[in-house]
Parts: C-alpha cells; sequence; structure tokens
C-alpha cells in the first residue's frame, strides 16, 4: 500500500472562507468567540433574572 | 406503540440505510472508503454534530434538565474554544501531511511506538464506547416497551453494520444528514406538542418564573469548588480539554472533518458546529425544563423508570408502592393547587399573595421530593440491584404517556437514527484505525489498496460484533450521559497530551513522550479508581492506605477534569524526561 504524501495547499490562512460577510479566516473566528460569549451571557441573565 | 407508529420506525430506519448503500455502491479504492469524497463544509458540520450526538444525547438529556435543569449546558462551553484551536493548529497539518488518522501524524512526528500508544488508546476507549453507545437507547427503550433486550441489540447493531460496511466513510456521511433531519423533525414536534400541552393562561413568562423559582434556570454557576460537577470553570477549561481531546484526536471526529475536499470545508463544518453545539444542547435541556413545568400541573409518576417501581412493588405484596404513590399523589395535589393560587395571584397582580402561594408550593414539591428519596433509600437498604436512575426515563415517559401515534414512532425512529449516526461513524474510525494505523503497519507492510479494503471491511464487522457483544453484557449503575463522558474522560487527557506534545513542543522525542503518557495514563486511573481501593484498603486493613485520605479527597472531582489533568500530566512528564534524556546523553559525552 502506498504511503501518504504531504500534498502542497495554500497557506492556510491566506485560504478565502468563501462567506459572503465573513471573508477572512480571523474574522471568521472573531464570530465564533462572539457568538460564544454572547450566548454565555445570555445563560447568565436568565439565571441572575429567573433565580 | 401501533402499527402506524412501527411503520414510521422501520421504514425510516430500513429506508436510510438502503439509501446509504445504494448511494455508495461500489466504492472500491482506499482512500475513497476510508476518507471519503469530497464533502461540502455543511454536510461535514452535520457529519461532526451527529457523531457527538448519540442516542443518549436525545433520550437522557432532557432528563437532566427536567431533574438539574439547565446547568449540564455548561459542558459545553469548552466547545467553540476546542473546535477554533484545532481549526487553526490541528487540521492544517493533517491536511498537509495527507494522513488516514490522527495518529499517523503522531507516527511521523514521534516513532512507531508512539503512534501505536495513541492508536491504542483510542481503540480501547472506542471499543468500549460503541458497546455503550448501542446498550444505552437499547436499555431504556427495551425497559419502557417490553421489547427483548439481546433482540433489540442485535437487530439494531447487525443494520449499522451492515450499511458501514457496504459504503465506509461516505455510507456513514450520506446517511447522518437523513438521520439527522429525522431526530431534528422529531425534537421539534416533541417541543411544539409539549408547549400546546402547558396549561391555558401560563404564559411565557410566567413559565420561565415557575422554573426559575424552582432552581431550574441555573444555567451558569460560577462556583471555584472543584467537587461541583457542573460549573462554569469546569466547564471553560475541563470542558475544553474534554473536547479538544475529543474533536482533536478521536479518530471518530478526525474522520469527519478531513472528509471534506479542502482545508477551508473542514474548517467551516468546525465552526458550524462551534456556533451551534451550545444554543442545541440548551434547547435539548430547555425541553426538559418544560416537562418539569408540565408535570407540576400533571401527574407525575413517583419513579419515571418502570424497573424502578417493579422493584418497589415487589417488596409487601406492593403495599410499599402503594403507600408511597399515595403520599406522592397527595404532595403533588398539593403543588399544583398552589401553583394555581400563584398563577391566579400574579395575574390579577396581587405580589404578596403570589409570593405566599408560591413558596407553600415549593414547599408541597419539597415534600414530594422526600417521599421519592424514601423510596429510593428504600430501595437502596434491600439491597436491590435496581436503582432509581430517573433521567434517562423522563422523555421517553413524557412520549409514550401524551403524544400521539406517529409522533410516537417518529420519536422512536430519532432514538435509534441518533444511534446508528454515531455508532456508524465509531465503527468507521475504529476500522480505520485497526487498518492504518495496526493492520498496515504491524501484519502486512506490503499490503495493496484492495487488500486494505477489505481488511477494513472485515475489521468494520469485527468491532461491531465486539461492540454488540459488549452491550449484550453491559450494566450500567450511573445515568448514561455520564457514563458515557467519563470514559472519554478517563483516556482523552492523554491521548490531548500526545498531541499537544507534538504540535507545541517540538524538541520533546518520542521515547519521553511515550513513557510520559504512559505514566501520566496511570495517574488518571490511579485518580480515578484511588477511592474505591482506599475504601478497599479501610475495610481490609481497619486504616487509611499510604495516602489514602488525598486520594478519597482527590477521587471526588468532578471527571470533567480528568482530560486537564491526564493532558497536564503527559506534557510535564514528557519535558521532564527528555531533559533527563539530554541530561544522560551530555553526562555520557562528556
Amino acid at each position: 500500500m502506498k504511503s501518504p504524501v504531504e500534498v502542497e495547499s495554500p497557506a492556510p490562512e491566506t485560504e478565502k472562507t468563501g462567506l459572503p460577510l465573513l471573508r477572512s479566516w480571523p474574522a471568521v473566528y472573531l464570530f465564533v468567540l462572539g457568538s460564544f460569549v454572547l450566548w454565555v451571557a445570555l445563560l447568565v441573565a436568565l439565571t441572575k433574572i429567573y433565580s | 406503540m401501533n402499527a402506524l407508529d412501527f411503520v414510521v420506525l422501520i421504514g425510516s430506519m430500513l429506508g436510510i440505510a438502503l439509501y446509504g448503500i445504494w448511494r455508495t455502491r461500489g466504492r472500491r479504492d482506499l482512500s475513497a472508503y476510508l476518507k471519503g469524497g469530497h464533502t461540502p463544509w455543511f454536510a461535514i458540520g452535520l457529519s461532526v454534530m451527529a457523531t457527538q450526538a448519540s442516542a443518549v444525547t436525545f433520550l437522557s438529556t432532557p432528563g437532566q434538565g427536567y431533574l438539574g435543569g439547565l446547568a449540564f449546558v455548561q459542558v459545553y462551553f469548552g466547545v467553540p474554544l476546542a473546535l477554533l484551536i484545532i481549526a487553526i493548529f490541528f487540521v492544517p497539518v493533517f491536511r498537509r501531511l495527507n494522513v488516514f488518522t490522527a495518529y499517523e501524524f503522531l507516527g511521523r512526528r514521534f516513532d512507531s511506538k508512539t503512534r501505536l500508544l495513541g492508536a491504542g488508546l483510542f481503540l480501547v476507549q472506542r471499543g468500549l464506547g460503541a458497546g455503550l453507545t448501542i446498550y444505552a437507547p437499547a436499555i431504556v427503550l427495551t425497559t419502557v416497551f417490553g421489547w427483548p433486550l439481546n433482540l433489540t441489540i442485535i437487530c439494531s447493531g447487525l443494520l449499522v453494520i451492515i450499511y458501514t460496511v457496504a459504503g465506509g466513510n461516505d455510507a456513514v456521511t450520506v446517511t447522518q444528514k437523513y438521520q439527522l433531519a429525522i431526530i431534528f423533525a422529531g425534537m421539534i414536534t416533541a417541543f411544539c406538542l409539549l408547549v400546546a400541552k402547558l396549561p391555558a393562561g401560563l404564559t411565557c413568562a410566567d413559565t420561565l418564573t415557575l422554573a426559575g423559582g424552582l432552581q431550574k434556570l441555573n444555567a451558569v454557576n460560577f462556583s471555584p469548588d472543584l467537587h461541583e460537577r457542573y460549573t462554569f470553570w469546569s466547564g471553560l477549561l475541563g470542558g475544553t480539554f474534554l473536547m479538544l481531546s475529543y474533536f482533536g484526536t478521536d479518530q471518530s471526529q478526525v474522520q469527519r472533518y478531513l472528509s471534506g475536499e479542502s482545508l477551508r470545508e473542514d474548517r467551516l463544518g468546525l465552526m458550524f458546529n462551534a456556533v451551534c453545539k451550545i444554543p442545541m444542547q440548551f434547547c435539548i435541556l430547555f425541553l426538559g425544563v418544560l416537562m418539569f413545568v408540565f408535570y407540576q400541573f400533571e401527574p407525575a409518576p413517583l419513579f419515571f423508570n418502570p424497573a424502578t417501581s417493579h422493584a418497589l412493588a415487589m417488596q409487601d405484596d406492593g403495599g410499599n408502592l402503594r403507600a408511597y404513590e399515595n403520599d406522592f399523589d397527595a404532595a403533588h395535589i398539593q403543588t399544583r393547587q398552589q401553583l394555581e393560587n400563584w398563577l391566579a395571584a400574579r395575574h390579577r397582580g396581587d405580589q404578596a399573595a403570589a409570593n405566599e402561594a408560591f413558596a407553600a408550593a415549593a414547599a408541597a414539591r419539597q415534600q414530594g421530593e422526600k417521599i421519592r428519596l424514601a423510596a429510593n433509600r428504600e430501595l437502596s437498604s434491600e439491597k436491590s440491584a435496581t436503582t432509581a436512575n430517573d433521567a434517562d426515563y423522563v422523555f421517553i415517559t413524557f412520549i409514550l404517556r401524551q403524544l400521539p401515534h406517529g409522533v410516537i414512532g417518529l420519536l422512536v425512529a430519532a432514538f435509534f437514527a441518533a444511534t446508528f449516526s454515531s455508532k456508524a461513524a465509531e465503527l468507521n474510525a475504529l476500522s480505520s484505525s485497526t487498518t492504518v494505523d495496526i493492520y498496515r503497519q504491524l501484519i502486512r507492510r506490503d499490503a495493496t489498496d484492495a487488500a486494505c479494503v477489505t481488511a477494513s471491511k472485515w475489521f468494520t464487522a469485527g468491532w461491531g460484533l465486539l461492540a454488540i457483544g459488549f452491550a449484550l453484557c453491559a450494566h450500567l449503575a450511573e445515568n448514561l450521559i455520564q457514563a458515557v463522558n467519563i470514559l472519554g474522560s478517563i483516556f482523552y487527557g492523554v491521548m490531548l497530551g500526545l498531541f499537544v506534545v507534538a504540535f507545541f513542543l517540538r524538541r520533546v522525542g518520542g521515547t519521553a513522550v511515550f513513557w510520559a503518557a504512559l505514566a501520566a495514563q496511570t495517574l488518571v486511573f490511579v485518580l480515578f479508581f484511588g477511592s474505591a481501593v482506599s475504601r478497599y484498603w479501610q475495610d481490609f486493613f481497619g486504616c487509611a492506605c499510604p495516602g489514602g485520605r488525598l486520594l478519597l479527597k482527590a477521587a471526588v472531582i468532578s471527571y470533567l477534569w480528568y482530560p486537564l489533568i491526564g493532558c497536564a500530566a503527559c506534557v510535564g512528564f514528557s519535558l521532564l524526561l527528555q531533559s533527563a534524556i539530554l541530561f544522560g546523553n551530555l553526562k555520557r559525552q562528556t
């Protein structure tokens, strides 16, 4: 069986995301972090308001 | 279940499996069979989600919400951070090296013994986990429906084996899309019907106030206490390590996202999960909270697990059970009356009367819980093999008693779909790792692609049969979803440690990391089994064993911390051993 070989690919951070608003990878990562912070904030608010 | 339910269940499960076999017929080359074709990012995202969410997620998590509220959502706080780290650091390296398995990377970075250790840890923990994946829903569904347990395990296990053997990785991805569609259709239908069944006049704000007042909306707990199982810190730190280990080093996940056409597809598939996982788990838990509210106005059984009620009914000719049930029903009627008073007072704006009624309702509910606990204690004192493990039975009891036929079939199909989707991914990953990391490394180094595909099919069938065998012998004590997570926590830390050293500590070599990993795994075993060992020691010798008190204290920490401990120990030991090796070499040279 052939062993796998290293493949040439564009530099990970320069490859396009193909998304309409989030065109660069740092923007995608910031969006993910932002949504995480938003969820935690909403859950904290739920805990504080109703408990 | 009636004929309509069985038509929905069997039709959907067989239909998806046959479609998977038909769509992937004629896969002959190894890369297509193990890695799959050119999967788009959305399909990768769904596949990653379907692999993680087993039937236990949908059966047991609403029960967690019913009994413990929203606190369990904190376990998933680590998911977005872990997936970010994997997308930035892990995936580009796996892609560049064009590997079939994550452990192949360990072989390139260190040596073959470290690769075998990584693959071995994966095969042991995932092999055991595969049995649990199939056993967990089977035990719940057979207890409730009275189906034969062994037959259910064997039939569902064989169906997964057949389509996974036939189509390999692509069959898993293709079927997971439709299985997830069945799951979401079932859960959304159950959610809508549950909301429609809440008492008339109970508004959204009333529902939240009622659930919050009875401590079911405590989603985030900032307590620094290590002994508390679900806190913000255990979720964020421990959970990040647990999820980093699971998504970054477990072949059942690595294989999912490496099936993309390019790095972009892999990364976007992971980011899709990073955004969706917390809201998805929140919704499933919130379903449990809504069931809790529903059962404040409708009679709930003393125990949701029918086996527990049966065990209690065996005592004293059923007199014990009747007595407990009568007391429990009386407490429930009192709770409902007080809650109706609370609702009326709240709607007419009489806050003082509302507070008074709510306090009385909470006290009556507390009384009901005491009765349930007393009944449970009596079962334990009788040394019955049955435990009141209710979380796994809450949702299925609600489905059977409250939902119409057809929907029951759809939801049972959803549970089986979830079992099949994660089981198929596990079998596919176990087979890939056995073929690539063991078979072609140790058994037949010169094997052709065709021979590897054939071997891979046999390994898939073998692991599937082993999982069925394990499921037939399985016996669980704790809540099922926790059992799955605990099993992963024991092994994942060290697996992650191997990868952290490989990625970030370039001066550490194979020998140091190999022995460090073995030492770290031993440490995690000591922590996990320490409590039991020191208790046996104390019973046998009448005194605490050396370090027994420390072990007892350490052993009760939340399982969410094990991945962090295992990983930190592996990294720390690696650095120490590498320094010792370098020092030894220098000394020999001088």
